[in-house]
């Protein structure tokens, strides 16, 4: 594949002129991406060294300061804990349920795939913070449709944006109604890529759904899998970020808060630019690692689904 | 049997469609009742009275015009020039081999998976010095660090059978011509959901500009949903149901009419890496 | 119509030596088939004459002017793709004049082109479909209509007719030849099929693991082959080749052994080497049921039938044989007596496995032999 380049590079003549072109192409892209991204990326890594609170002219450099700090912070068990809860739950909205609905949609039925998959999409394009809205009413406890509904057969619906525990899974619930969609459609991509043929002999020598599932379409899917595992958890920790800001801003007492929300809240709301870097840049590590078996995984796997 | 047995999946997948289409078609009912009709009559689907008044009212309340016309150049602005730009990268990472390629794409990819957290105070910092704070081309620069477009249109680009460009470089044909004669017709589903998908995403951008756009007149219409928001209750709920199917009627439009190329984009986008 | 002459050309990917050291040149008209199994080279090569691969060493050149760094587009070549490569969003008349437009010639001349050259392919009506609406047939007719209408001095083809049906093949070699008719440019032609190879070539080229085995009439590839690897390869089935010892006018395989002819022992007498390989075409043995003078005998391993004929596959001495007969009663595990047509035999050195050459006696029924 690689060699159709070779042949663009034929001709000593034109030799320097042609070799400069693939350049050029790149440079608008490449041009955004060093002010926009890496320059930021290592001026994070600088602003994580000082105490600073972004507006006065006093930069100190504290060198390891921030990071000592982020240890003993009493904030930091509260957020690990809740961001776990946020992965959690993600994952089994986004990346279980979805997998199993794709397995249902592409082998059990075969009628309504286009329609099914159009659908499921839908809310994928609606900006997060209509989604909040939308939620906040339908499960505003005092007379949204759920509660009503509720009220019917006797429950109460709690106020969930104060109730520690609740008010993680509903921020969740949100984030997911807008990329269950995408994940959806992914994954079903990969499970199609399962040829129909193995599923077919599987059939014809009864084996049940469920192990059909495991056994099969689990395995050879895998790389999909992985991706989307991964996908789940680095954009659903920043997707989650919009409702946590437009309907509890982290409360109550930090129990909807997680790692991308307190580097929002340590920068721009209290100001301390140079721990809120620090923090930043720890949480990246996280998904440093995820992106190493990303591509560790998902790389070996296109071979295997091939 | 098998009849039944499928019955029971379709009713797993119409009750999870329901919990997901549920709350659009809400707010689009709710946006047409008045609002006292909108608490008294909450779970009527269909509008006793039917009404334009909470969008009057919206119109009314907030320079919505402007906050429409400041939304779509955003999403325009953006639109375009990240469709450009990795329209020219992939191009360059397909069909050319340079000494950095690889590290470069690998660099540029990885950019996908970093938290916009990382980048948030140095850019925050950096259209603060350039003066662009509250100003919408704020909003628009550090958006257009995205490799997704890059990502996904070299995949499309890889599908191309490599004869087709021999076959052209044969006629001596330039890279622009192509480019613009073969590469792109070829690719056209791939580029039209793709931008379709920029669009609707820098349309629906609420982190950043939230970060910098301070005045309503410079809002976009996600900022200016925010401000019906408040968790105490008591808020004006028909007439924010009013602002948010504003805020979603293009990107649902633009779904439904391109449907069809931006499901199977996305279809093959997780793997084949 | 251009002369090509490849000059110590090399190919290397990475460690990999693909082509090494080919030499051979064309002559302007000519019509050359690189012939060989998949993996052989003969792509490469096809596609560093295009100027679609680089040429790790050696010189390339056309009409006398070195190539080699010449982008594909100023070569004046054209070609024919394997799988066409038709621009799926152009129509028919779209794909042919594209290369025009770019060259910018006047609309008149592009049309007038255009109407030649669908007419010479029978492309009438299709001018505005798709490709996706052609059949396979149409599909290679507009491939070559489009490589034709450039009038450019080469013609590359890599594998033009794999994709197509037994019968569409036969047709589309009558329009090759055809083309060639009408505007005698160079052809150099990618095949690993045999039949398309003796058919249309003036001289095949055999490759051989990146090298050049022989380049030859079709007539003098069959019937002389050059070397051992030629004589297995070409013919279907290839011809038998076994180890051989010659002495005191015998031909020995194993501990068998028959008289050569007075002509072949004069020949050999002349050379100093007794080692050969001794190589026969299939249909150039006969089978007997009992013993006769000069006869091997051999037991049947098992039988092909070809309808008019059977391939009968056989061990002689620990070496496996095959011989085209019209027996039909032949059982596996029969004992046979076979002998060989001594006019038809080759002998072929044990070093170098080259032909050692033939007797004056052959030459009044061959072709003159040719040596590489």
């Amino acid at each position: 594949m690689e060699n159709i380049l070779d042949r663009l590079i034929v001709g000593k003549k034109n030799k320097a002129k042609i070799v400069l072109l693939p350049y050029t192409l790149l440079f608008p892209a490449v041009a955004v991406f060093l002010i926009f991204m890496f320059y930021p990326l290592f001026y994070t890594i600088y602003l994580s060294f000082l105490d600073w609170n972004m507006i006065s002219p006093l930069k100190q450099f504290v060198g390891w300061k921030n990071y000592i700090t982020l240890l003993y912070d009493p904030l930091m068990p509260v957020i690990i804990k809740n961001t776990l809860a946020y992965i959690v739950i993600l994952l089994v909205l986004n990346c279980i349920a979805p997998y199993i609905l794709a397995f249902i949609l592409s082998f059990v039925i075969q009628r309504g795939r286009n329609f099914y998959k159009g659908a499921f999409f839908l809310p994928s394009v609606i900006s997060l913070v209509v989604g909040s809205i939308l939620y906040l009413w339908i499960l505003n406890p005092v007379g949204g449709p759920i509660a009503i509904i509720a009220d019917f057969v006797g429950i109460t619906i709690p106020i969930w944006t104060k109730t520690q525990g609740m008010v993680i899974v509903v921020l969740s619930i949100i984030t997911t109604w807008k990329i269950f969609g995408y994940n959806f459609i992914v994954v079903f991509g990969g499970v199609t890529g399962v040829p129909q043929e193995i599923i077919e002999a599987a059939r014809m020598d009864n084996v049940p759904l469920h192990r059909i599932f495991w056994d099969i379409v689990l395995p050879l899917s895998s790389a999909t899998g992985v991706y989307i595992f991964i996908m789940t958890i680095v954009q659903g920790l920043q997707y989650v970020f919009t409702p946590i800001k437009v309907v509890t801003q982290g409360g109550p007492d930090n129990a909807s808060s997680n790692v991308i929300y307190n580097v929002y809240q340590e920068g721009f709301l209290l100001y301390h630019t140079g721990y809120a870097s620090a923090f930043s840049l720890a949480a990246m590590l996280i998904f440093i690692g995820l992106l190493v078996i990303e591509f560790k995984y998902v790389e070996k796997g296109i071979y295997y689904e091939n | 049997m098998k009849i039944s047995g499928n019955i029971k999946y379709h009713i797993v997948l119409i009750a999870a469609l329901f919990i997901s289409l549920m709350p659009i078609i809400f707010a689009i009912s709710t946006s047409f009742k008045e609002l006292s009709e909108a608490y008294s009559n909450v779970l009527g689907i269909i509008p006793i009275k039917p009404t334009l008044d909470n969008y009057l009212r919206a119109f009314n309340g907030l320079p919505l015009g402007r906050i429409i016309y400041n939304t779509f150049i955003v999403a325009a602005v953006v639109t375009i020039f990240k469709i450009g730009t990795s329209l020219l990268a992939a191009y360059a990472f397909v069909y050319f081999k340079f000494p950095g390629k690889n590290i470069l794409y690998f660099l540029l990819i990885s950019t996908i998976f970093i938290p916009f957290t990382i980048t948030m105070i140095p850019n925050y910092l950096l259209v603060a010095q350039m003066g662009l704070r509250n100003n919408i081309i704020g909003v628009i620069l550090p958006q257009l660090s995205d490799a997704t477009g890059i990502f996904l249109i070299r995949q499309a680009m890889r599908l191309i059978p490599t004869s087709l460009i021999e076959a052209a470089q044969l006629e001596q044909a330039s890279h622009l011509q192509i480019l613009s004669g073969i590469v792109l017709p070829l690719i056209r589903p791939a580029v039209i959901s793709t931008s379709i998908m920029f669009f609707i995403n820098a349309w629906n951008e609420y982190v950043w500009p939230v970060l910098i756009l301070k005045d309503t007149s410079n809002y976009t219409l996600p900022l200016a949903l925010q401000l019906f928001i408040s968790s105490e209750g008591g808020t004006d709920f028909s007439m924010a149901m009013a602002v948010a199917v504003i805020t979603m009627i293009i990107p649902l439009g633009l779904y439904l009419v391109f449907q069809r190329y931006i499901i199977n984009t996305f279809t093959s986008s997780g793997i084949k890496g | 119509m251009k002369e090509i002459i490849l000059e110590n050309i090399c190919k290397v990917y990475g460690k990999n030596e693909i082509i090494k050291n080919l030499n051979f040149s064309i002559k302007p008209g000519e019509k050359i088939i690189l012939l060989g199994a998949s993996g052989c080279g003969k792509s490469t090569t096809l596609r560093m004459v295009a100027g679609l691969d680089d040429i790790s060493s050696g010189n390339l050149y056309m009409d006398g002017q070195r190539v080699n760094d010449i982008v594909s587009g100023k070569r004046d070549i054209s070609m024919v793709f394997q799988n066409y490569a038709l621009y799926p969003h152009m129509t028919v008349a779209d794909n042919i004049c594209y290369g025009l437009k770019i060259q910018k010639l006047t609309d008149l001349e592009i049309k007038s082109r255009l109407q030649a050259v669908v007419k010479m392919l029978e492309l009438y009506g299709l001018e505005d479909r798709k490709p996706k609406d052609l059949s396979g047939g149409q599909r290679q007719r507009v491939a070559l209509a489009r490589a034709v209408v450039k009038r450019s001095g080469v013609l590359l083809l890599d594998e033009p007719l794999s994709n197509l049906d037994a019968q569409l093949r036969v047709h589309a070699r009558k329009e090759l030849m055809k083309i060639h008719q009408a505007y005698s440019q160079t052809f150099i032609y990618v095949t690993h099929d045999q039949v398309e190879a003796m058919t249309l070539a003036d001289r095949v080229a055999v490759l051989n693991k990146g090298r050049l085995e022989v380049i030859d009439t079709p007539q003098n590839v069959y019937n002389n082959p050059a070397n051992v690897f030629t004589a297995k390869f070409i013919g279907s089935p290839g011809s038998n080749i076994w180890p051989a010892h010659y002495q005191d006018g015998y031909v020995h395989i194993g501990k068998q052994k028959v008289k050569l002819p007075e002509f072949w022992n004069a020949y050999i007498g002349q050379k100093n080497q007794r080692e050969f390989y001794l190589g026969i075409r299939p249909e150039h043995m006969k089978i007997y049921h009992e013993q006769k003078n000069n006869t091997f005998i051999g037991i049947i391993k098992y039988i092909e039938t070809y309808g008019n004929q059977c391939g009968v596959y056989f061990m002689v001495e620990g070496c496996e044989g095959i011989i085209l007969c019209d027996n039909f009663s032949l059982k596996p595990g029969q004992k046979i007596y076979f002998s060989l047509d001594s006019k038809k035999i080759h002998l072929f050195s044990k070093k170098n496995e080259n032909n050692i050459g033939y007797p004056e006696a052959y030459y009044d029924n061959l072709y003159k032999y040719q040596s590489v």
